[in-house]
This record gives C-alpha cells, sequence and structure tokens, in this order.
C-alpha cells in the first residue's frame, strides 16, 4: 500500500516536472521549426534588416576607401556568448574585403577572441581566400598589449609576402590602412579609441559589435573617433544582404526573421501573463 | 608594504604612461614602453596562474571527492584535450586545425547554447519577480515590452514605424541613460582612487 502511494506520487512529480517544462520545450522546438522556413530578404510582412542604411554605408565607404592591396588588420576580440549575434556581419564585412583585394590581417588580445580568430582563419583558407590573410596571433596584456602592438605588430614566426608588407611599413599599427575591431564584452572598440586613438589619430578605426555595446560606441562614431560601426543585428543583416553576391558565398547563416518575430511573441505573451496575474491577484507564478 | 608605497608606485606608473601619452619625447616613451611591458608580463603571468590555479583546485577536488566531481572531471577533460591539441609536438599551437576546429565544432556551439538559454531563464525569471517585487518588476517588464514590440521584424509601413522609434529609444533615452551611468561610475572611480591614493591608511597613522 506505502509502496503503491510513494509510486504514485513519484508519478505526480515527473508529470508536474513534465508540465513545468513542457510550455519551454515546446517553444525551442517551435523556435527550431521556424529556423526552418526560408524567408526571402525582400519579404513583405517579415523583415529583419534595418530599413536605416546609413551606417551600412558608413563600413561600406570606410572599405571603399581602403586602397587596392590595402592592408586591413583584423583585431577580432569578440566572445564566445555574444559573437553568434555578429559572426554573419563579420563574415559579410570579410568577404567584402576580399572583394576590394584588400590584404587581411589577423591579431586578438584576448584569449576568447583568439579561439574565435584561429576558427575564422581556419574557415578562410578553406574556402580559399587570396591573398591567405596573414595571422598575426594572440597578444596578451589586453589594453597593454594593445599600447604594445602600436610600436611592433609581428610576432617572431610572422612570415610570408603581407608580414614582409607589414614590416616594411613599419611593423606598428601605422602599418595599415584600416583596423577593423570585432569587439566583444573583455575588449570593445573603445580601448582602441581609447589607447591607439590618441596615439594615431590617422588610423581609421571600423567596429562590429553586439548589440550591448552599442550605447557605448555609438558616441565615438557620432565624434568620428570611429569611422564605422555596426552594432545592431539588424544593421548586421542589413550589411550581410546588401554585400550578398550568391547564395552559397560562405558567410554563414544569417538569423531567422520568422524565428525571432515567434520568439518575441511568446516573450511577450509571458510577459502579458505574468502581468494580468499580477493585476488580478493570482497565486505566485511558477 | 605599506599602503603609501603602493599608492607612490601606482601613481608614478599612472603619471608616466599619462604622460607619455601627452608629450612625445623619446625617453619618456621608452620609459613608459618598458612598464607596459611590465604590464604585459604580469597579465600574462596572471592568466597562467589563474589557469594552472583552477586546474589544482579541481583536482583537489576530483581527489578529495568533495563538490561536482563530473564537473570538475569534464573542466580538467577539456583543459588536458585543448592543451595536447596546442601542445603536442608538430601543432602550430592556438592556430593548429584540431583546436580550431574544438572551438568552431565544440566551443562555440556550446557557449552560444548556453547563452541563448538566457531567454528562457530571464523570462522565468520575470515571472518569479512579479511575485516578489512587483513595482520593480513591473517597471522592467513594461520597458523590455515597449522594446520588444518596436524591434519586431515586420516589413512594409508598421515596420518602418517600428524601426524608427527603435532607433530613437536607442539614441535618445538609451543613450542619455547610459552616458550618465558612465560618467557616475568615471566619478565615482576616480574618487575612489584619488582617496586610495592620498588619504594614509590607518595603519599608516
Amino acid at each position: 500500500m506505502t509502496t503503491d502511494a510513494a509510486g504514485v506520487t513519484d508519478r505526480q512529480a515527473r508529470v508536474a516536472r513534465l508540465r513545468r517544462v513542457a510550455p519551454s520545450v515546446a517553444l525551442l522546438l517551435v523556435l527550431a521549426g521556424a529556423l526552418l522556413i526560408p524567408i526571402a530578404a525582400d519579404d513583405p510582412l517579415l523583415r529583419l534588416a534595418s530599413p536605416e542604411r546609413s551606417r551600412v554605408d558608413g563600413l561600406r565607404a570606410a572599405i571603399g576607401d581602403v586602397p587596392v592591396d590595402g592592408l586591413v588588420l583584423v583585431a577580432l576580440d569578440a566572445d564566445l556568448g555574444t559573437y553568434p549575434e555578429i559572426r554573419a556581419t563579420t563574415r559579410a564585412a570579410l568577404v567584402d574585403l576580399a572583394a576590394h583585394g584588400i590584404r587581411l590581417a589577423f591579431i586578438s588580445f584576448t584569449p576568447e577572441g583568439r579561439a574565435i580568430a584561429a576558427a575564422e582563419l581556419d574557415r578562410l583558407r578553406r574556402t580559399g581566400v587570396t591573398p591567405a590573410p596573414a595571422d598575426l596571433g594572440f597578444v596578451s596584456g589586453s589594453e597593454a598589449g594593445l599600447v604594445r602592438a602600436i610600436a611592433s605588430v609581428l610576432p617572431e614566426s610572422a612570415a610570408g609576402p603581407i608580414a614582409d608588407e607589414i614590416d616594411a611599413r613599419g611593423g606598428g599599427l601605422a602599418a595599415f590602412d584600416l583596423v577593423l575591431v570585432v569587439s566583444g564584452s573583455d575588449l570593445s572598440a573603445r580601448s582602441w579609441v581609447e589607447q591607439v586613438g590618441p596615439r594615431l589619430p590617422e588610423l581609421p578605426l571600423a567596429a562590429i559589435a553586439p548589440t550591448f555595446l552599442e550605447p557605448e560606441l555609438a558616441p565615438y562614431l557620432v565624434s568620428g573617433q570611429l569611422t564605422a560601426l555596426l552594432a545592431t543585428l539588424r544593421e548586421g543583416v542589413t550589411y550581410a544582404e546588401a554585400i550578398a553576391t550568391e547564395p552559397g558565398d560562405e558567410r554563414g547563416p544569417t538569423p531567422g526573421a520568422l524565428a525571432m518575430l515567434i520568439g518575441m511573441l511568446a516573450a511577450l505573451a509571458v510577459l502579458g501573463e505574468a502581468a494580468a496575474r499580477r493585476l488580478t491577484g493570482g497565486g505566485r507564478p511558477v | 608594504m605599506r599602503r603609501t608605497v603602493v599608492a607612490a608606485m601606482a601613481l608614478v606608473t599612472g603619471l608616466l604612461l599619462i604622460l607619455d601619452l601627452l608629450v612625445v619625447n623619446p625617453s619618456l616613451g621608452q620609459a613608459a614602453g618598458a612598464l607596459n611591458e611590465l604590464l604585459v608580463l604580469l597579465a600574462a603571468a596572471a592568466a597562467v596562474g589563474g589557469a594552472v590555479t583552477l586546474g589544482a583546485h579541481h583536482l583537489r577536488e576530483v581527489a578529495a571527492g568533495a563538490g561536482s566531481r563530473a564537473g570538475s572531471m569534464v573542466l580538467l577533460g577539456g583543459m588536458v584535450v585543448v592543451l595536447v591539441a596546442g601542445l603536442r609536438p608538430g601543432s602550430t599551437g592556438s592556430a593548429d586545425p584540431a583546436v580550431a576546429w574544438l572551438v568552431a565544432a565544440l566551443l562555440a556551439p556550446i557557449a552560444a547554447s548556453i547563452f541563448a538559454l538566457t531567454f528562457l531563464f530571464l523570462l522565468g525569471a520575470l515571472r518569479r519577480g512579479f511575485a516578489v517585487r512587483g513595482r520593480e518588476t513591473s517597471v522592467m517588464a513594461a520597458a523590455a515590452a515597449i522594446v520588444i514590440v518596436l524591434l519586431l521584424p515586420l516589413g512594409g509601413a508598421p515596420g518602418d514605424w517600428l524601426a524608427s522609434g527603435a532607433t530613437w529609444v536607442r539614441a535618445v533615452p538609451l543613450a542619455g541613460v547610459f552616458r550618465g551611468l558612465l560618467i557616475g561610475v568615471g566619478v565615482v572611480v576616480a574618487l575612489s582612487a584619488a582617496r586610495f591614493l592620498l588619504l594614509p591608511d590607518r595603519d599608516d597613522d
């Protein structure tokens, strides 16, 4: 009898747990399904791209100002948590730079940034980008390392035509025609503006950043300390669409508008339900 | 070491670095460069020391059977796998294809998945927040709801209108509050640093 009662209680507990978890799992399944439904960029009902294009035009102009065969430093210091938000934008920028015949070099000042940079370099090599980007590796010391790189950015092991060109131009950050800072939570374009901007005022700095950094970086764009800035998902999607050349251009997937819409409506529904429960004096939600 | 000595070192170091930024002088530049080199070495030493301490802590946990043994073993296993991939003979370090694969195929998706789950956790936290701190949560939820509505990925004229609203919210109230916060934090940090550096410690009196 006692065993039966315990079994019933266990079953009830399991059912209660399933009921608690079911809405979240169902939402995740719906979101995953929505991601599989292709939505055209010019769909009249759903559009993730921003109608405001000034920042996209700003980055395209900054890249356009780099001379053919120019050198661009990609300072990849994104973090693993927020990189998915800016991955499509970053890859679009790399495609854009390559399309302009610009030579690239990668450097990182954070360990997470270095890990992402290594993976992106590997991807670029596999896609056969020519000339192959130079890998300037990881510089420790965060902002102190950044200041050190102003004078010397080439590691001992650097070799190849791009490294030779950097060396011929002085071997420091001034060797580059543009720096594209891919920002994260540990080291953002703000550090570049603060540490490199006053020392190399002629060096153009462009930035790609996740949305949470936008309020921090936007004033630098207005003041001209940043030449260009893409810092929201919608701007990134607009940019990726603007430079899209062919479907398989290896930029990686851009976020799905339908999945975003469903997720946002679900969030609004949950907020509304919780607020209504509060207003009607309902019990404590679980 | 007396705090006044530490304070003096910090003051001299800071002043030297600021002067190097303001004045073009080769000797000053060399001195600031040497200090910067020390900072780089210090940061590298701190990073290595932190990793060793983390590994040692979890080794002790596994040996003593304390804490989450499974978690500690996963962490140690992960460290060993990445270190072997990056340090084995013939490896090219962090640029090695094995390390790049570990990052691109395992680390990045795992981190992104955990980050994506904050969506569900935040909603759950807001629901509970209504029961615990109703007024504050209501303000937060109302602001969140407005921002979500403004960011809805809709096409056509309604989508344009919402996007304009989102741009205004970002450029005016959000930017204003954020800059106010930044200035406030800056003032507090400057005052705290000045207090630490300039006021003598009780032990020094």
